[in-house]
């Protein structure tokens, strides 16, 4: 199991190495000066090498990427070109936001997609199953951010349920920050939730299928009882990548999402920075998103192990 | 009254009718053996006794189990009866066990779910049914899960399991055949063993005459959905009635009409010290365990128009073997030659070498690529020609490589999918012949066929090697096969030959004990039955 | 059940691509004329689906944005097949070998960055365009296609008939382009569905966001952008563009169902 562990962290160390390297080689080698963009054409010479400086600009390209590197390992993600603020409490803001959205999303569908699908593999080829499947179906095909639009055109501007967009803020409580995240979260957790459910069904029904389900029934255990025992927890390592796999998806749904409700998210600021061509802010959120799609990959890795004995003894 | 009695038992799936007025009887302390092959309803006819049967089933008929009609009984009445009055035992004891829980809390589940007692001490009886199933928790702690053990370890937990409670009947469907024979003759004992202890009938299906033939106390044996012969094992052999049984009792011990060709030519295949390791698995980070030897030091000859056995059981080295002699995997050391050329030289296979030998996998169904029409598949060893014929010299290769082993020149136009097992080996025997080489290697290339249709193809085998004056190197684990059709045969054990001599001298007189092992666990049938059988 | 899927499926991703294809000889009226006069009409008999902001025809803008979909939609997945498939049959052909290895690494690597992460640094790097779209969902796609690809080989190598065929003498490209790829062309007939249909709701996610297509070029994703100030009192403008990604990701998404049930013989033995 260790090993297994030691393993699977050296994979992980390795996938961020590289992936920084490829970001880094990216944004930080692309033609332009962030000196003269932040200064302005008419710049001095001698400002504009004061600010190169400041920025780090003038040291070779290795000794930049060790600097950015090195920096981000103790929380120092360099300084916004545009706004000279240090980059780190700018994101740190912005994940106030972003991140118990992502959670509040992966909480909504594990807890929609997992009865759901437990339910319509239970009930194979009748009515819940073919509803199930119907109503994913659709929560499949569509897409997130304009059901967030309908949801707000029907929520917020008609039944004034919730507002149209925007952030309470922590100031506030958790009670109206909820709130705000309540119609994000939907949208988000809706496509995932679908997808998930019909892996779960999928998943389920193959483990029903298997040899030991049978065995156990020859054991007198009921149907019920041999899907509960025996059935799901197999059935939960397709589950469970998936469930990494969404990882992803949802940290990038989350940016088009923010959008749609105006949320001071990472994903605004990543398209200010944009906009801005403050290319340090957006290589640190780049980062910082593939740092946790790895992360989490890796504890879903970690949970094979727990769930898989066969996996324990190998790397 | 009769522990299991069936009463015209017919089965229906989606209005094909699967069993035909099935009628049996077991009683307490007998073992019914139940013989089929593959379609015949042998293993639905357990299914229908503890309802365990696909959706859609409709049954008819009677199934009394200790009096009781089990047709009659609710799902929650034979949720209480399985595990508790009837256990089963399967084929496969690779899948038959969830992967993901320890083999003590799988084998403790079957009391807990009948008996309302605690944790403790269903791990208790459940040490106890695995030490009845010749699995002592103390060498094969209960906390080791199902990949940790071997296939016929795995079988003593799934026989641990249905005997937990001391049920009145066992059923075992085919629970040997996917062992090995030393194996299967553990398991077979341990079965007998059982039914004299617990005084509970068993009901033992297999496919195999020789294998229930001497464990039976009544048999029944069964062909598309009906029974075609039942009586005493003791006396059925000698009054079969059916033409069917009557066949299948001759092919089973079926001995095909070699030609005697004499004196034995060149010699044609020849391997030196020939010796292949594998590297060891994974330890650690970067290290690796020792490496393992799948081949060590094997040398033999084979002859020129000689057919030459290789024994051994799963895991000994013979598909390694196999691989090395097609030139498809390189030697560590020692060499392979064939018609003093090597097979293996300068980094490849000698193309001029390989063409003089082909191959016959086991596996009917896996063997050909199911995209392309048989006429395709049969004509791709022409890829090691030079200059393979083309157009129509090509089709009258096919056709002729077609018609020699029974089938028609219309044949090449079909999909594989189209034939049954045994045609596919004729195809797989097609394919070899193709480029008229000078050895086919078999390797279990009858093992996965029905008995009736294994004697079709070992006649089929026989005759092609007088006409084309073939060499044949016959791989296989089934001693009965080996001892029918080869003049020499190999013992192989660990990668090592461990017996080598005329095949009708080393199974008369076996003279390592690891031979001797293996003949004397290879299931015969009872000396009357071969009387009958010739 | 196989066959109501790949009607319905076949016929609803049939019409939108019609309707691509007729927008390149007809459309009820040119989106590149404005008509101010004319802007944010409700459905009528002259707009049969309304017209937006500048006074375009929605049906007209649905049309030629269909061609926008469909073929950065499209690209994407050639683009992935075209490069996943072969490092797919490479990676199983040397299957526990170091080049299985690093293609299995690489693959990890791009799926750490979800296709809006690679738009994003295109973006940043390049600006804003139709092509950024296509690459980003068509690196993402690359390791979607290169896994299944292998996944697939794999499990056909240990199959007899690869065997016959090197005992036939023949190599390991040559097993690959005649064995293995045949048999997984299924397989990736129907993830090659699935993942059309990601990408027509990729591009539109981009385009929302101004990642993707640039005005003028017509696409759904910026028609819901620009919808988006205007739902509470034209919210004709954001539904019909929506019901067009939706109707065409469904039809996409039961066609690749219909293809499954009817291509994968391991699930039509079972009927």
């Amino acid at each position: 199991m260790l090993q297994f562990f030691v393993k699977r962290l050296m994979a992980l160390v390795l996938t961020l190495v590289v992936a920084s390297g490829v970001i880094f080689l990216c944004l930080e080698i692309v033609p332009g000066d962030p000196a003269l963009y932040m200064l302005g054409l008419n710049a001095q010479e001698d400002t504009l090498a004061a600010l190169r400086a400041e920025l780090g600009l003038d040291m070779g390209p290795v000794a930049r990427y060790w600097a950015w590197v090195s920096g981000m390992m103790v929380g120092d993600f360099g300084i916004s070109y545009t706004y000279r603020t240090p980059v780190a409490e700018m994101v740190a803001e912005r994940l106030k936001v972003s991140l118990p959205l992502a959670i509040y999303a992966l909480t909504l569908s594990t807890a929609i997609a997992f009865p759901a699908g437990i339910w319509a593999a239970s009930r194979r080829g009748r009515g819940a199953d073919i509803a199930v499947m119907g109503v994913t179906q659709l929560g499949v095909a569509i897409p997130n951010f304009w059901f967030a639009m309908l949801m707000v055109l029907v929520f917020a501007i008609h039944l004034r349920w919730f507002n149209a967009g925007g952030f309470a803020g922590w100031e506030a409580g958790v009670g109206p920050v909820l709130k705000s995240l309540t119609l994000p979260a939907i949208a988000l957790a809706l496509p995932q939730a679908s997808i998930l459910a019909r892996v779960m069904r999928s998943a389920l029904l193959d483990s029903l299928n298997e040899d030991y389900v049978r065995t156990a029934r020859a054991k007198g255990l009921s149907r019920g009882q041999a899907l509960w025992r025996h059935a799901l927890r197999n059935a939960l390592i397709p589950v469970l990548t998936i469930i990494g796999l969404q990882f992803a998806f949802l940290m990038a749904g989350a940016i088009i999402i923010e959008n749609v409700f105006y949320l001071p998210g990472l994903g605004r600021l990543v398209f200010q920075a944009i906009s801005a061509r403050d290319l340090i802010v957006v290589e640190s959120v780049v980062m910082l998103l593939v740092f946790a799609v790895v992360v989490v990959n890796f504890l879903v890795d970690i949970a094979y192990a727990l769930v898989d004995p066969r996996l324990r003894g190998r790397g | 009254m009769s522990l299991l009695q069936i009463d015209k038992l017919s089965l229906e799936i989606g209005g094909v009718q699967i069993l035909r007025d099935v009628s049996l009887r077991l009683d307490a302390g007998q073992i019914l053996g139940v013989i089929g092959e593959s379609g015949s309803g042998k293993s639905m006819t357990a299914f229908a006794v503890t309802q365990l049967l696909p959706v859609g089933v409709t049954c008819r008929g009677r199934v009394l189990l200790q009096g009781q009609d089990v047709l009659a009984q609710t799902e929650a009445q034979m949720c209480q009866l399985r595990g508790r009055v009837v256990s089963m035992v399967f084929q496969e004891p690779m899948t038959a066990l969830n992967p993901l829980h320890p083999i003590g809390q799988q084998v403790a589940e079957t009391i807990m779910v009948h008996e309302n007692i605690g944790r403790t001490a269903a791990m208790a009886r459940a040490a106890q049914a695995l030490r009845r199933a010749e699995l002592p928790p103390e060498t094969f702690p209960m906390g080791r899960y199902p990949h940790e053990l071997s296939g016929g370890q795995r079988q003593r937990v799934v026989i641990a399991m249905a005997i937990a409670l001391r049920p009145s009947l066992l059923i075992a469907d085919e629970p040997t055949t996917a062992l090995d024979v030393t194996t299967q003759a553990e398991i077979l004992s341990l079965l007998r063993r059982l039914v004299q202890e617990d005084g509970m009938g068993l009901m033992l299906i297999s496919h195999d005459l020789a294998v229930v033939a001497d464990m039976a106390d009544q048999i029944v044996i069964m062909r598309q959905g009906e029974v075609v012969e039942e009586g005493p094992a003791a006396q059925l052999f000698s009054g079969l009635r059916h033409p069917y049984s009557q066949a299948l009792l001759a092919a089973s011990g079926h001995v095909p009409a070699r030609p005697d060709r004499g004196q034995l030519g060149a010699p044609l295949l020849e391997v030196q010290a020939a010796t292949r390791r594998y590297a060891g698995p994974r330890r650690g980070l970067w290290g690796r365990g020792p490496s393992f030897e799948a081949v060590r030091d094997v040398s033999f000859c084979l002859r020129r128009g000689e057919s030459l056995g290789l024994v051994g059981e799963s895991g000994c080295g013979k598909s390694t073997l196999t691989r090395a002699i097609l030139g498809l995997d390189a030697l560590q050391s020692g060499s392979i030659a064939f018609d003093g050329q090597p097979v293996w030289a300068g980094g490849g296979a000698a193309r001029a070498v390989r063409r003089r030998m082909q191959v016959v996998f086991q596996d009917p169904y896996g063997s050909f690529n199911p995209r392309w029409k048989v006429a395709r598949l049969v004509a791709e060893p022409f890829h090691l020609l030079d200059q393979p014929p083309t157009g129509a010299a090509r089709r009258a290769a096919v056709n002729e490589a077609l018609y020699s082993v029974g089938l028609t020149a219309a044949d090449g136009d079909k999909y594989i999918h189209e034939f049954s097992g045994g045609q596919r080996q004729r195809i797989a025997i097609a394919r070899a012949l193709i480029i008229k080489p000078d050895l086919i290697i078999l390797d279990e290339a009858v093992s996965a066929l029905d008995v009736s249709v294994r004697a079709q193809v070992l006649d089929l085998l026989a005759d092609l090697s007088g006409r084309f004056g073939l060499s044949y190197l016959f791989i296989s684990h089934d001693l009965g096969v080996v001892r029918a059709i080869t003049d020499r045969v190999l013992v192989m054990r660990a990668g090592q030959i461990v017996e080598e001599g005329p095949t009708e001298q080393v199974f008369a007189s076996p003279s390592h004990p690891y031979t001797k092992d293996l003949i004397a666990a290879a299931p015969v049938l009872p000396a009357y039955a071969k009387e009958t059988a010739q | 059940m196989s066959a109501r899927n790949l009607i319905i499926g076949g016929s609803l991703s049939g019409v939108f691509v019609l309707a691509a294809l007729l927008s390149f000889l007809w459309v009820p009226q040119d989106v590149t004329q404005l008509d101010i006069a004319n802007k944010i009409r409700p459905p009528s008999a002259a707009h049969w689906l309304g017209t937006d902001h500048y006074g375009r025809d929605i049906l007209s803008m649905i049309m030629v944005g269909a061609r926008t979909s469909i073929a950065v939609a499209l690209v994407a997945v050639g683009i992935g097949m075209g490069l996943g498939v072969p490092l797919g049959l490479a990676a199983a052909a040397r299957h526990g070998g170091w080049l299985d290895e690093a293609i299995m690494r690489g693959n990890d690597l791009v799926f750490a960055f979800p296709s809006l992460l690679i738009a994003i640094m295109i973006t940043a790097i390049f600006g804003a365009s139709a092509v950024n779209a296509i690459v980003a969902i068509g690196i993402f796609n690359i390791p979607v296609f290169a896994r299944l690809t292998r996944s697939g080989a794999l499990s056909l190598w240990t199959r007899d008939f690869i065997l016959a065929a090197q005992v036939a003498g023949k190599g390991a490209v040559r097993i690959s382009a005649e064995h293995i790829l045949p048999n997984v062309t299924n397989l990736l007939i129907v993830q090659g569905t699935i993942q059309f249909s990601l990408g027509i709701l990729a591009e539109a996610g981009l385009s929302y966001v101004g990642l993707g297509a640039q005005p003028p070029t017509p696409s759904w994703g910026r028609m819901l952008a620009d919808s988006q100030t205007m739902v509470s009192f034209a919210p004709h403008m954001a539904f019909f563009p929506g019901m067009a990604i939706l109707l065409t990701v469904l039809g996409l998404n039961l066609l690749g169902d219909g293809l499954r049930d009817m291509l994968d013989p391991r699930l039509r033995r079972l009927r």
